[in-house]
């Protein structure tokens, strides 16, 4: 697939680190412009972007580490993009735009991509792109893709540098908030601006070839350091299963995986139900995203993001199921099985590398979206959150409280910014008590936060871990359940959906995670400490600490 | 006859600056620092610089200090047992804070302790709303039993912050009232006078860290400010805070936060001034130590002033000079990684053991082995020939790198210099490019004991045609607190829709401040002609919620102030993101003064020119390895202290002084500008 390999240049190690320092420097760069003039609360506060650079056979030469699950709605970008338009017909000043699972290589339908080739010196050379979730497409149903919004396939937003209007209006009337889409696109595009002209700059100073080669070396480098960091794993086969809940659907499905270390290869291989009516299933490149994050974090987290890593993994799961689902299966709400996907790959690691995996998170990504019409004039306006939680106990720590876990690590708004936007009213923000696993090593705690409705409006709220419990390791107990519950008199909602009238409550608890070890080790001064701070009740301690 | 006395007290040596306001006469002394008491190493500096140069403690007209006390104790967690009191069901707001983990793929990382146990953040009923409207009155009662809980768990200090504290004052003001009622020996600060700003988990983090620190800088301020009047000295001492402003002690007691750059603050402050003299006022600081690099950047002589910022894992709002720290420094280690890439840092083998070089037991090559290895290092004395360096030992060190890099020792050594240099790069990108300028228009000032060493080839990484090295680049902190303005600043937030509309609430703020403003320049006893204000407002499109500051014209406020806060708006975003939304509504959201009470100040004076022939200064020549200049190189060798005003100097050849050595690349000349400084640029 690869027919852009660039002219042979040998660049020594040190250019090869250099030009790694500059390409780091420019997605970064890339990163700040779009955060910061954008205007939806969801990229301008909780920065739910990310930015990269590709080479032309669609290759990562840089990703800025934003956000691990954004990897996923990057991973077929380029190809779905080659695959539609010539090459020759591009030119500089193009800009796609798309954001498909399915023919676009995205994940779900509110991360809209921009990419924007890069010439040099007349020749195209690479590409700029970034991704922001557009907080839109709310209040949908998700029986499949059609209903979740509008699918774009990689298409021109900007042709040679001109704006094409009628694309824009076609996307712009199919969302509810237009207004902030077309400031969150300005705020895409003044991005890739800036990625480009850098890019051209790094190529003006140590030439096309250079660069091009310095970033295919970079690739080896990632893959070497990944072959050396799983070559450290002891060989064999590794398996683990788990069940998964979410308020989309009745009931629990199982998850599986099989890990087999083999050398300096690791293949990984899923099993899950087939692909359901319902908002939760994963494309291919979602479960691939998955598996490079959690497989880095546990290999040697300074592997650099590019495409090297991915090299020596090999993943594979069954068609048509809600690992591997195919069209037109319904994914808006994919973040939830990626995380357990990741909790399956620390469980069957658990044998293998005890030091390196941690028990259980939260194993979930707690969503809430609500929508309704602003008081003043009647405007639609759509906010959407996500909610962090408990962080698996580690072999020599305890595990993080109340922080996003694994595939996503978005900021939350600011209580005082939230209020001014929507007519919401936080109520309490709090760690759960006794929410974190006990263990040697105690579990990270959920968090607690309740929202009061002050005008109406229809809510949605996704998540995990209702029916179950964070799974402790080597005798570490499970940590606290999640939980959902309505006060004030609210209806009670159907899947995960309802709305709320003024002065209705909705009260979000998130999953703690999992303990590490036998809670007798635990450091007396440690639950001392948690009893006196309130984390664990002084029974808790008594009964299971023997403090 | 008055003296004026610079002190910048470090982590190992305390550098006092001295200048004599009638004769223009510099003096420099160092003592060792006395980490456990600063004040101890301070009051003996000061002492025998006096003595030195044959003046009493009674002739010092001015005492400026820079510490490093409160950020020391904030990267220790030396501060005091705090407590919090927070509306209520949002006491672990402190520790939950944005939700983000501290890396993204490292599982390892801790979270940075929070600086209030959980048994000691306690909740009280009370809720304001965004407008300002109370939906819960403050529970007084509660207020008072959790203050009193919190003393009798041994609080020794206590921060509140409530929700909207800054909107609608009265529930923090009354939580004043009754803290002051409680317990008057308690250190206590409420958020909106710390930082009246919105978004409630950094203004907390703010003022928990004010109140953390705050007895600790009480009892530094205290000791020290005994010290200097037991030795005689009756001047008021100042001291600088992060926005590179000096305030008096009693202030700086009061909001310890705001001085926790003050170190670094200070270099910026000195670079100033020396490129004001130069006739650089554009400039980009580069303040390179043993561990970590310093950078800043000014323009039209004015260093941008962020107010909020995240140090040492705890965000800040507080006005403080946008300097970017990155862990690059003359000790920081190289090493191999498992891909095979070489990398620098960011650990450092610090100033002990220090480089392999050093002998004391370091056997991983540095960024100053790699130096002496090179040449660009004296292979045989350091420090003025103060200290013996063995060569021998890094050059075994860089062999070790060199092996299994398949690379020979020379391109080994010169590798080394190039990683570090394209990290410090990748700092002056974030303080340049990132915010909108580019670098290749500023002047790059090297200082501190590696930057003029490193600065000739970081400056050809990022195409800056020029570089100024300061006369003393080792002392240029203390110097910079003898060149600082009293400086203090006030902000409130307001949002107004820019408009017609906006004029009565822009006219009233800034009234406010006004008040504010003059109330500490009678406080600090500055004469009427001294003062300056400057008026800047945040502003962004409505919808955004990064806002640019945008400096208001003087004069009295009117519809014209609109129309130039408009303009100036819409260049400020152009330049920052390369578009502008015409048409879309745009606010106003903090209003800001600055007050500044001009102090006079040392003035150096100009040097007569001593023509071009700089030959007297050289002291000798060594080959030093210059990639430039295809290999090993005959460079001459200048002492610095011998260089005349007008003394030009073609590369390659190597400047040497006790605090610092400075390399002129091939194609490069230096010239000696009037004020003794070094002034690079292409031949």
């Amino acid at each position: 697939m690869n027919d852009f390999t660039p002219a042979v240049v040998s660049v020594d190690p040190i250019t090869v680190e250099v030009i790694g320092s500059a390409l780091s420097s420019i997605v970064e760069e890339m990163g700040e412009a779009l955060i910061r003039a954008s205007y939806s609360t969801n990229i301008k506060e909780r920065r739910d972007c990310s930015t990269a650079l590709f080479d032309l056979a669609g290759n990562t030469l840089c990703q800025a580490e934003h956000i691990p699950m954004h990897l996923g709605s990057f991973l077929d970008l380029i190809p779905h993009i080659m695959k539609r338009h010539p090459v020759e017909q591009m030119r500089p000043g193009d800009v796609f735009c798309g954001n498909d699972a399915y023919e676009g290589g995205g994940t779900h339908l509110p991360d809209i991509v921009l990419a924007e080739p890069v010439f040099v010196d007349g020749e195209m050379t690479a590409w700029a792109v970034n991704l922001a979730h557009h907080a839109d497409f709310a209040d949908r149903g998700h029986a499949h893709i059609y209903q979740e919004g509008l699918r774009i396939p990689p298409i021109r937003l900007y042709r040679a540098g001109e704006l094409q209007t009628d694309v824009q209006e076609l996307i712009l009337l199919n969302c509810q908030v237009p207004r902030e889409r077309l400031s969150d696109l300005r705020a895409q595009m003044a991005a890739n601006r800036l990625g480009v002209q850098r890019f051209q700059g790094l190529c003006a100073k140590y030439g096309r070839d250079v660069v091009l080669a310095a970033g295919s070396a970079l690739q080896d480098y990632a893959e070497r350091k990944m072959r050396a960091g799983i070559a450290a794993i002891p060989d064999g086969v590794y398996r683990f299963a788990d069940r998964y809940d979410c308020p989309e659907i009745d009931g629990e499905i199982d998850m599986s995986a099989e890990i087999t270390v083999r050398g300096d290869t690791m293949h990984l291989h899923f099993e899950a139900p087939p692909q359901m009516r319902a908002g939760l299933n994963m494309t291919m490149t979602a479960l691939l995203s998955t598996v490079y994050y959690a497989v880095k974090a546990i290999v040697d987290p300074t592997i650099l993001p590019n495409a090297g890593l991915a090299r020596p993994l090999s993943v594979t799961a069954p068609e048509g199921t809600i690992v591997n689902c195919v069209h037109p299966a319904a994914v808006n709400g994919r973040l939830g099985p990626c995380q357990r996907v990741v909790d399956l790959i620390h469980g069957a690691l658990a044998e293998a590398v005890p030091d390196r995996v941690t028990a259980a998170s939260n194993g979930a990504c707690f969503s809430i979206t609500f929508v309704g019409h602003q008081p003043s004039d009647n405007r639609i306006w759509v906010y959407l959150e996500t909610i962090g939680g408990g962080f698996g106990a580690r072999a020599e720590r305890d595990g993080l409280d109340g922080v996003h876990v694994h595939m996503t690590n978005t900021s939350n708004l600011p209580v005082e910014a939230l209020e001014l936007e929507y007519p919401l009213t936080l109520m309490r923000y709090e760690l759960v008590d006794g929410s974190g696993g006990a263990g040697r090593h105690r579990g990270g705690m959920g968090i607690r936060r309740v929202y009061r409705a002050d005008h109406d409006c229809r809510v949605r709220i996704d998540g995990a871990r209702l029916l179950s419990r964070p799974w402790g390791l080597f005798g570490g107990e499970p940590g606290g359940q999640a939980d959902i519950r309505l006060h004030g008199g609210a209806v009670a909602f159907n899947h995960g959906g309802g709305g709320l009238r003024p002065g209705e409550m909705i009260e979000v608890v998130t999953g703690g995670s999992g303990g590490y070890g036998p809670p007798g080790e635990r450091d007396r001064d440690a639950v001392r400490r948690d009893v006196a701070e309130g984390s664990i009740e002084r029974e808790t301690a008594g009964r299971i600490y023997g403090v | 006859m008055a003296w004026r006395v610079g002190v910048d007290s470090g982590g190992t040596f305390t550098d006092v600056c001295l200048f004599d306001d009638a004769t223009g006469r510099v003096e420099v002394w160092k003592v060792a620092s006395t980490p456990s008491d600063p004040s101890g190493g301070i009051a003996q500096g000061v002492a025998e610089g006096v003595a030195l140069v044959g003046a009493v403690p009674g002739q010092v007209g001015y005492f400026g200090h820079g510490t490093t006390v409160a950020t020391n104790a904030l990267i220790q967690h030396r501060g005091v047992k705090t407590g919090l009191i927070t509306t209520d069901g949002f006491r672990d707001l402190l520790e939950i804070g944005r939700q983000k983990r501290p890396d993204l793929y490292d599982q390892q990382v801790e979270k940075p302790p929070v600086l209030v146990t959980r048994d000691l953040r306690l909740e009280v009923a009370e809720r304001l709303r965004h407008d300002g409207s109370v939906e819960t009155p403050l529970d007084e009662a509660a207020f008072r039993a959790a203050v009193r809980k919190l003393v009798a768990a041994g609080a020794q200090s206590i921060a509140v912050c409530f929700l909207y504290g800054f909107i609608r004052t009265e529930h923090e003001e009354t939580a004043a009232r009754i803290l002051r009622e409680e317990c008057p020996e308690v250190f206590s600060c409420v958020s909106h006078q710390v930082a009246p700003e919105f978004r409630e988990y950094e203004r907390m983090s703010t003022t928990v860290v004010n109140a953390y620190l705050g007895p600790v800088m009480q009892r530094y301020i205290r000791r020290l400010a005994e010290r200097l009047s037991e030795l005689g000295v009756t001047a008021t001492p100042h001291l600088t805070q992060s926005n590179g402003g000096v305030i008096s002690f009693e202030q700086a007691a009061r909001l310890p936060v705001r001085t926790v750059l003050s170190g670094p603050s200070t270099g910026v402050v000195g670079a100033q001034e020396i490129g004001r003299l130069a006739g650089f006022p554009d400039l980009i600081t580069f303040d390179m130590g043993g561990t970590s690099t310093d950078v800043a950047l000014l323009e039209a002589g004015h260093c941008r002033l962020t107010s909020e910022a995240m140090v040492h894992g705890y965000p800040i709002k507080a006005p403080m000079l946008d300097i970017h720290t990155v862990g690059a420094g003359g000790g920081s280690i190289a090493f191999i990684d498992s891909g095979g890439l070489l990398k620098v840092g960011p650990r450092s083998a610090g100033a002990d053991p220090g480089p392999v070089c050093y002998a004391r037991g370091n056997t991983e090559a540095t960024v100053t082995d790699a130096n002496i290895v090179l040449g660009t290092l004296n292979p045989a004395f350091l420090l003025g020939g103060r200290m013996a360096v063995r060569h021998d030992l890094a050059l075994a060190a860089i062999d070790r790198l060199a092996a299994p890099l398949g690379m020979d020792r020379m391109a080994t050594a010169q590798g080394v210099i190039s990683v570090v240099t394209a990290n410090m790069a990748r700092a002056i990108r974030v303080i340049s490019v990132q915010r909108g300028y580019d670098p290749r228009d500023y002047t790059l000032v090297a200082f501190g004991g590696a930057g003029p060493l490193h600065a000739a080839r970081l400056a050809r990484e990022l195409e800056i045609g020029r570089i100024l090295v300061p006369r003393n680049p080792g002392i240029l902190c203390a110097m910079g607190l003898l060149l600082t303005d009293l400086r203090a600043d006030f902000a409130v937030t307001r949002l107004n829709t820019l408009g017609a509309a906006a004029l009565p609430d822009l006219v009233s703020a800034f009234d406010d401040l006004a008040v504010q403003a003059d109330h500490w320049f009678a406080h600090e006893a500055i004469a009427r002609e001294s003062r300056r204000i400057t008026r800047t407002v945040d502003m962004r499109y409505a919808g955004q919620n990064y806002e640019l500051p945008i400096r208001m014209p003087d004069g009295p406020i009117g519809p014209a102030t609109l129309d130039t806060l408009a303009q100036g708006f819409a260049e400020a975003h152009e330049r920052m993101y390369g578009f502008n939304a015409e048409h879309e509504p745009v606010q106003l959201v903090t209003f800001r003064v600055e007050a500044s009470g001009v102090v006079p100040k040392a003035t150096f004076q100009p040097q007569a020119d001593a023509g071009p022939d700089a030959s007297g200064a050289v002291i000798g020549s060594r080959d030093v390895f210059m990639p430039e200049a295809g290999g090993f190189v005959s460079c001459k060798v200048y002492d610095r202290d011998r260089l005349c005003a007008g003394n030009r100097i073609a590369g390659p050849a190597i400047v040497e002084q006790m605090d610092a050595t400075t390399v002129v690349l091939p194609d490069m000349v230096a010239r000696v500008e009037p004020y003794l400084n070094l002034v690079l640029e292409a031949a």
